[in-house]
């Protein structure tokens, strides 16, 4: 391939993108487009993009990132289960394949705690100028690219086959609303219980007003936190 | 203006995006955000998908999260600039200064290999931190839950091992 060839090749790819999502059903182009607007804002302006928050959290010295998830999962399991329910939305359950998960859960793990990241708060940090993702994203689209390659020779073995597609909901059966609701408020309850610590980036916080900075804040309301430069 | 969401409004407005991203009206899918890592990497290695089952596979959804990745890219830019204030090039984060080191070429050395394993563990398990934990999860998926599972004591161990324990003055 030269590179007039290349050229073409990601231009027409990159037309399938939008002829592919269009067509889909799965919402219009610029309504995947706007979800991912809101998903970039929220994690952005909940600051949970920050390798303070992530890496904070491996290193128990943050827990903005555990109390934020833990609570979003348990408000949507419950809520999620009636909008199903009541026929507005259904499941897309992801295979139990033994191996990769506990493989692949393994190395996820220890990449997000040295990067400070995970695929999706990644980009969304680069969007706010991380060089150093950006790096990472490289590592990234290496690693996607010797994935696929080698993907019917290696890792679809190392994957292994699915035990299926099991959720709590089927295992209850009829008590699949109880069981729900216990698993949706533990959640909720797991995340307020969590004691909240965080660490601040002084180059984050400190073009603020007096009266926004929330390290300023944390500290009167008696919080646990820490400032690093 | 708050120039950050609490935990607990992220939380919730996280909700309300996954439960309009699942509903009919919405996208009638979840959000996962790693998929669109070796869709892109496709791109532009010059991979013809004819001559790759897994590009094959991936060719829906890798194609609606590449999509949703550019709209996350705006969304994150907008808030930085006008909202958090915090859009500013920089290379080491002050928290790898605090508790690793403060050399340049030791934070983009890490940050490549730990890029690679991300991505590397997220297709071995067929999702990540979004599609699992955020959607799966909500879907009360046994798979999801055994990954999340995983990742947090990985995560935790890591974290442990990995960085200086006190701040250096």
């Amino acid at each position: 391939m030269n590179l007039n060839e290349y050229f073409d090749f990601v231009l027409s790819r990159t037309e399938d993108m939008y002829n592919i999502v269009q067509n889909e059903g799965h919402g219009s182009f610029w309504l995947v487009f706007l979800i991912g607007i809101a998903f970039g804002a929220i994690i952005q302006y909940s600051r949970v993009d920050k390798f303070e928050k992530i890496a904070g959290f491996a290193m128990g010295k943050d827990t903005i990132v555990p109390k934020m998830l833990f609570l979003a999962i348990g408000i949507t399991s419950i809520v999620l289960y009636f909008e199903i329910k009541f026929g507005y939305a259904s499941y897309h359950v992801k295979p139990m394949i033994l191996s990769g998960l506990i493989i692949g859960g393994i190395l996820f793990g220890i990449g997000m705690a040295i990067m400070g990241k995970c695929p999706g708060t990644g980009p969304i940090s680069i969007a706010e100028g991380r060089i150093d993702v950006a790096v990472g994203a490289i590592g990234g689209l290496f690693a996607g690219w010797i994935f696929t390659k080698y993907y019917d020779l290696i890792f679809k073995y190392i994957m292994g086959s699915s035990y299926g597609k099991e959720t709590l909901v089927d295992v209850a059966g009829a008590s699949a609303t109880k069981w729900v609701l216990i698993y949706g408020v533990a959640l909720i309850l797991i995340a307020i219980v969590i004691p909240k610590m965080e660490m601040f980036d002084e180059g984050d916080i400190e073009k603020l007003d007096e009266n926004e900075r929330p390290d300023i804040k944390a500290a009167k309301e008696n919080e646990k936190f820490e400032v690093v430069k | 203006m708050t120039r950050r969401l609490s935990w607990w409004m992220g939380g919730i407005l996280m909700s309300l995006l996954l439960l309009f991203t699942f509903a009919v009206f919405g996208a009638d899918r979840p959000i996962g955000a790693s998929t669109y890592v070796p869709y892109y990497a496709g791109i532009l290695f010059g991979m013809d998908p004819k001559d790759y089952t897994y590009l094959q596979e991936i060719e829906k959804p890798g194609a609606w999260e590449g999509v949703m990745l550019l709209g996350s890219l705006v969304g994150g830019l907008i808030t930085s600039i006008f909202i958090t204030k915090t859009f500013r090039i920089s290379v080491i984060p002050a928290g790898w200064k605090a508790y690793k080191n403060n050399s340049v070429k030791s934070r983009l050395k890490w940050s490549f290999f730990s890029g690679f394993l991300l991505i590397l563990g997220a297709r071995l398990a067929g999702g990540c931190t979004s599609g699992h934990f955020l959607s799966g999860m909500s879907q009360t998926a046994f798979s999801s839950m055994i990954f999340g599972g995983v990742v947090l004591v990985t995560l935790l161990v890591t974290g442990k091992l990995f960085y200086k324990k006190n701040e250096e003055l």
